[in-house]
């Protein structure tokens, strides 16, 4: 099979022209947003993974040790088993502090940006043989289709595009851990490609070499079985170090990481990866056997050095051959261009911009950008030096092994960055410079030189100088890490700032901030302070991005919320310039007060962090958290107003009652100094909060409810200097009680004027009939006209008079309509009558003028005595309501069975947030001592004992103004007919 | 969480046995295939451990 270097180099740019394609689709938005951001697509991403190594490395090694090729994807698929207590830690560490490389987690936990360089150096010495490997594979393959003599040349070509189009998809963002929707799909795409041509090249093998798997079955069990047979098994320690590797490998190496962590993909599509990818990895790996027993089935000799490209021999076809070049191609484009990308922003990060910090870079974006553009280039560029000058000579497994073994001496650091709060930056460094120093002797410089591995073994471990090489470095390269990393870390101090950083990455742990005041008083002072570092554009755009994220105003002044700013702004730096720059500018541009009180701890935040970790936490931990949130429900869902000031005046709770009572949300106000509150819980929070007293009775305040009086008590937190101070305050509204009371004063003031008046009508009522008699007496004594007629004004004042104080007595006795007792027809104009005299003798509302307009023929059947009191009450108030010169007019009218009384004022009508109320006892809109609210629940009980109803009108319709109060009473009728019960109108 | 406790056993073991797999190559008799036979139900446990896990977390 001979194709020629034109036809190759045509599939190859045709292959990835469809790559640039497929980005441009999702750029330009050609294909839908809900497949782009399908989980899928993630998924398959991460098959970047399954580099050139999976394509040919692993035919290489199924060929030497037979399924022990398999480690290289089940250490991986065990790394993504364990999604949820490994990556998503990880993940949830990454997204809070914009964290977009394996060198920027270790910076920002053990607190050094030499950690970050180390970390940056090591990924690039190791990442080199990786990068070389897949250059390598094009070449070689390059190499057997085309037989070419340099085929170094067209992959320098290849090279060149796949760097073009990560400089084009790739670093489109200033900010590293943005998504990248357009590459993450090419990636995808490239994934998609290299599984169909593996599976293709499986199925070919299986059922064009084979009669299918009975038939592969029956040829391992016999003529193949000796060629099995031969094939050398991995001892389980080998294989076991080997899952180990691939294991870090698959959430190490700089591609993974970059795919895994700083493409900001949710938990769920993560959690959902965790059995995704290793289905991608089994259906990869399933092809590979298949395709070496095809190869031997044919007679091809599998023995090294051309055992990884077997693929290209399984048939004379050039579509084979081509299917196995666009499987390697795919595989090792999406690895390299990936590789470039995470790497490019490692030593961005950790070494250029360390080396030259961008302070007042004037334009910093752009800058940026065309740095990150350059260096893309120039990995890529360096994984072909590698190639030329190194890789040619290795094979693949030494080039990939000694990759993955570099990159495996992070894991100690990764784990206990998790697991460990105890580790420390003097550890790390140390455990780690002697693992890579191990690693370097024993497989790198000598991928170099002609030199053979340099391995010391220490005492004891003799045993290891006949297993390879690979191995053997593993093996005492980790060890010396783990134990100098260990020894180190518990001989030596952990800094302060350090021990803060553990807690923050520690799985175990929630971060427990500070509480301390920035300098700045707001965002717009934090964006002036922000500019003299970054300029003033980068500044606004970095404080504004933070702001919309948090959802804060730039106004906003409240201490914590400028510390969520603070921290957001940080993470937000590290995203663009990694976490030591961001550290460092952070710390000197946005400073805290150093005058302020001693630091306590951020409570209200750490709490928020528990609430959104809830569902991490196990056992003990989640039986607390229980205990914590019954109790903080408790506190929250009390039905009386709570709040709790911080020993500096911060407000770390606002309950829902006390909400509701003020108003004011508790998010708006929580993490503000007490100073700050809005009126008038300022003065009032802060009066209790300097009284000595702990409690202050019926404070009237003015709140949007109106008047209310409130009471407060306080009492102190702090039982011991170790625990958090600061204070509780209780709010209660007394304000119906206070009203209560002064009705009450009110109501026993009218009731002993009642009995007075009684009491009073009695006396009046004995001199009045003896007045009442000597006129009767003047008329039968005399003839005398004059006299006469003067006795009869006599009498019919006396009669008024009589009148008078009989309703006063009537009024004062005023008594319950006894139940059963019958109902007599009473005259509404007599009842208006009476009530009308009783109301002119109050001395206020003299200027009204009445009207009593209602015929008096008409009779209801009542309590007479009862709807006296009910006028009186709907009159009275209908005069109050009244201005002087006001007229207020009774009417009535018959309907249906019914008499229809109205009372109309031409008042000010009533306050609509009371009209609901009206009949519920101690509702007035009196001023206090006037009213006692007691009217019209007694007027509606009385028009309930009689079967009415009442209607309120404000305004009437026919009126701008005023009140019309209508009832509906039982009419009189002599031929006894029963209201009309299904009067629509009423 | 108790599921993830779950998932480290399974992974673990599997760490521990799975020298077991390498054993199916060359020898006559066994189904060439087993060792993706016992990977796929691996993959079916995790993918159920999942599903309790959504579960779990939704209460």
């Amino acid at each position: 099979m001979s194709v020629s270097l034109a036809s190759l180099s045509a599939l190859g740019v045709g292959y990835l022209l469809l790559l640039f394609l497929c980005a441009l689709a999702v750029e330009r938005g050609w294909l839908p947003t809900r497949l782009v951001r399908h989980p899928a697509v993630y998924t398959l991403a991460l098959g970047v993974y399954a580099s050139a190594w999976a394509v040919y490395g692993s035919i290489e090694q199924a060929s030497r040790s037979g399924f022990g090729y398999l480690a290289y994807y089940l250490g991986a698929a065990g790394a993504f088993l364990l999604a949820p207590v490994l990556l998503v830690p990880i993940q949830r560490m990454t997204r809070t502090y914009q964290l977009a490389s394996l060198a920027d987690l270790f910076a920002f936990r053990f607190r050094s940006r030499w950690v970050g360089t180390l970390i940056t150096l090591v990924s690039l010495l190791a990442v080199l043989p990786l990068l070389a490997l897949q250059v390598q594979t094009m070449g070689n393959a390059i190499h057997l289709l085309s037989g070419a003599g340099s085929p170094e040349w067209l992959a320098l070509g290849f090279c060149s595009l796949i760097a073009l189009f990560a400089i084009l998809f790739g670093a489109r963002h200033s900010h590293l851990n943005a998504r990248h929707d357009s590459l993450l799909a090419a990636i995808a795409f490239e994934s998609v490609v290299k599984l169909g041509a593996m599976l293709a090249l499986g199925a070919f093998a299986l059922y064009g070499i084979f009669d299918g798997p009975a038939d592969l079955q029956a040829w391992l069990d016999g003529p193949g079985h000796p060629a099995q047979a031969e094939t050398a098994h991995l001892d389980p320690a080998q294989w076991r170090t080997l899952l180990l590797l691939f294991f870090a490998a698959a959430f190490l190496m700089p591609h993974m990481f970059h795919i895994t962590f700083a493409e900001t993909l949710s938990r769920r599509t993560l959690l959902q990866a965790g059995w995704a990818l290793p289905l991608f990895l089994l259906l990869m790996a399933l092809p590979v056997p298949l395709i070496l027993w095809g190869a031997q089935r044919l007679g091809v000799d599998t023995a090294d050095p051309a055992a990884a490209y077997l693929a290209f021999t399984l048939s004379s076809s050039w579509w084979v051959g081509a299917l196995a070049f666009i499987a390697g191609l795919a595989a090792a484009s999406g690895t390299m261009i990936i590789i470039s990308l995470a790497l490019s922003g490692m030593i961005l990060n950790h070494l250029v911009l360390v080396a030259h910090p961008p302070i007042a870079q004037p334009d910093l974006y752009r800058w940026l950008r065309w740095l990150r553009r350059g260096l893309i280039a120039a990995v890529i560029l360096g994984g072909w030096v590698f190639y030329r000058t190194v890789g040619v000579h290795h094979d693949l497994s030494t080039l990939g092994l000694a990759s993955f073994i570099g990159m495996a001496q992070c894991l100690p650091g990764m784990l206990a960055l998790l697991y460990w709060p105890g580790a420390n930056r003097k550890g790390m460094v140390s455990g780690l410079t002697a693992g890579v120093l191990v690693w370097l002797a024993g497989l790198w410089v000598p991928l170099l030189s002609p030199f053979p591995p340099l391995v010391i073994l220490p005492p004891g471990l003799e045993v290891l100088a006949n297993e390879p090489d690979w191995y053997v470095v593993t093996l005492v390269s980790l060890a010396a890490n783990i134990l100098t990393f260990i020894l180190v870390s518990l001989a030596t101090r952990t800094s302060a700032g350090e021990r803060a950083a553990a807690e923050a990455c520690s799985v175990d742990a929630v971060i427990r901030p500070m509480r301390l005041p920035l300098v700045a008083a707001n965002g717009e002072e934090i964006k002036h302070h922000l500019a003299r570092a970054l300029g003033e554009e980068v500044a606004n755009r970095e404080v504004d991005r933070a702001l919309t994220a948090l959802k804060l105003s730039p106004l906003d002044g409240r201490p914590y919320a400028l510390r969520r700013l603070r921290d957001r702004i940080q993470a937000n730096l590290s995203g663009l310039m990694g976490p030591s720059v961001a550290q460092d500018i952070v710390d000197r541009f946005l400073p805290y007060r150093q005058d302020g009180p001693d630091a306590t701890e951020d409570i209200h935040f750490v709490e928020s962090r528990l609430e959104a970790y809830r569902s991490r936490l196990t056992g003990l931990a989640r039986e607390l958290d229980g205990l914590r949130r019954y109790h903080r429900r408790t506190l929250t869902r009390l039905p009386v107003g709570l709040c709790a000031f911080g020993e500096d005046g911060e407000l770390l709770m606002w309950n829902d009652a006390l909400a509701e009572l003020s108003g004011i949300e508790g998010e708006s106000v929580i993490g503000a100094h007490r100073d700050t509150l809005p009126p008038p819980w300022n003065a009032l929070l802060g009066q209790i909060l300097a009284e000595p007293a702990s409690h202050l009775y019926k404070q009237p305040v003015t709140l949007a409810k109106g008047l209310r009086y409130l009471s407060l008590h306080k009492a102190e937190l702090h039982e011991d200097r170790h625990e958090p101070g600061g204070n509780v305050i209780l709010v209660e509204d007394h304000s119906e009680m206070k009203w209560l009371e002064d009705e009450l004063v009110h109501a026993a003031r009218l009731a002993s004027i009642g009995q007075l008046a009684a009491g009073v009508a009695h006396e009046i009522g004995n001199p009045i009939t003896g007045i009442s008699s000597l006129a009767q007496n003047l008329r039968y004594d005399t003839d005398d006209p004059a006299l006469l007629e003067t006795a009869d004004q006599i009498q019919q004042l006396t009669d008024r008079v009589s009148r008078i104080v009989g309703s006063l007595v009537g009024f004062a006795h005023g008594g319950r309509h006894v139940a059963g007792t019958p109902f007599a027809p009473v005259s509404m104009a007599a009842v208006t009558d009476e009530a009308l005299h009783l109301i002119r003798l109050a001395r206020s509302g003299e200027d009204v003028h009445y009207e009593n307009r209602c015929p008096p023929a008409l009779e209801v059947l009542g309590d007479g005595q009862r709807l006296q009191q009910v006028m009186i009450n709907l009159v009275g108030n209908a005069r109050d309501a009244s201005d002087p010169g006001g007229r207020v007019v009774i009417d009535a009218e018959p309907r249906a069975g019914w008499l229809l009384v109205s009372v109309t004022d031409e008042g000010h009508g009533i306050d609509e947030r009371v009209r609901d109320h009206l009949f519920e006892p101690f509702t007035t809109t009196k001023p206090a001592g006037e009213g006692t609210g007691l009217g019209l629940p007694l007027v509606y009980s009385i028009v309930a004992e009689h079967g009415g109803q009442i209607e309120i009108e404000s305004p009437p319709a026919e009126q701008a103004t005023g009140t019309r109060i209508q009832l509906w009473l039982p009419l009189n009728q002599e031929d006894g007919e029963s209201p009309d019960e299904s009067d629509p109108d009423r | 969480m108790y599921v993830y406790r779950i998932m480290l056993f399974l992974v673990f073991g599997g760490y521990l046995l799975s020298p077991l797999l390498m054993s199916g190559w060359g020898s006559a008799g066994v189904a060439w295939y087993r060792p993706f036979v016992i990977w796929g139900v691996l993959i079916a446990l995790t993918l159920w451990l999942e599903q309790k896990r959504k579960l779990d977390e939704r209460r």
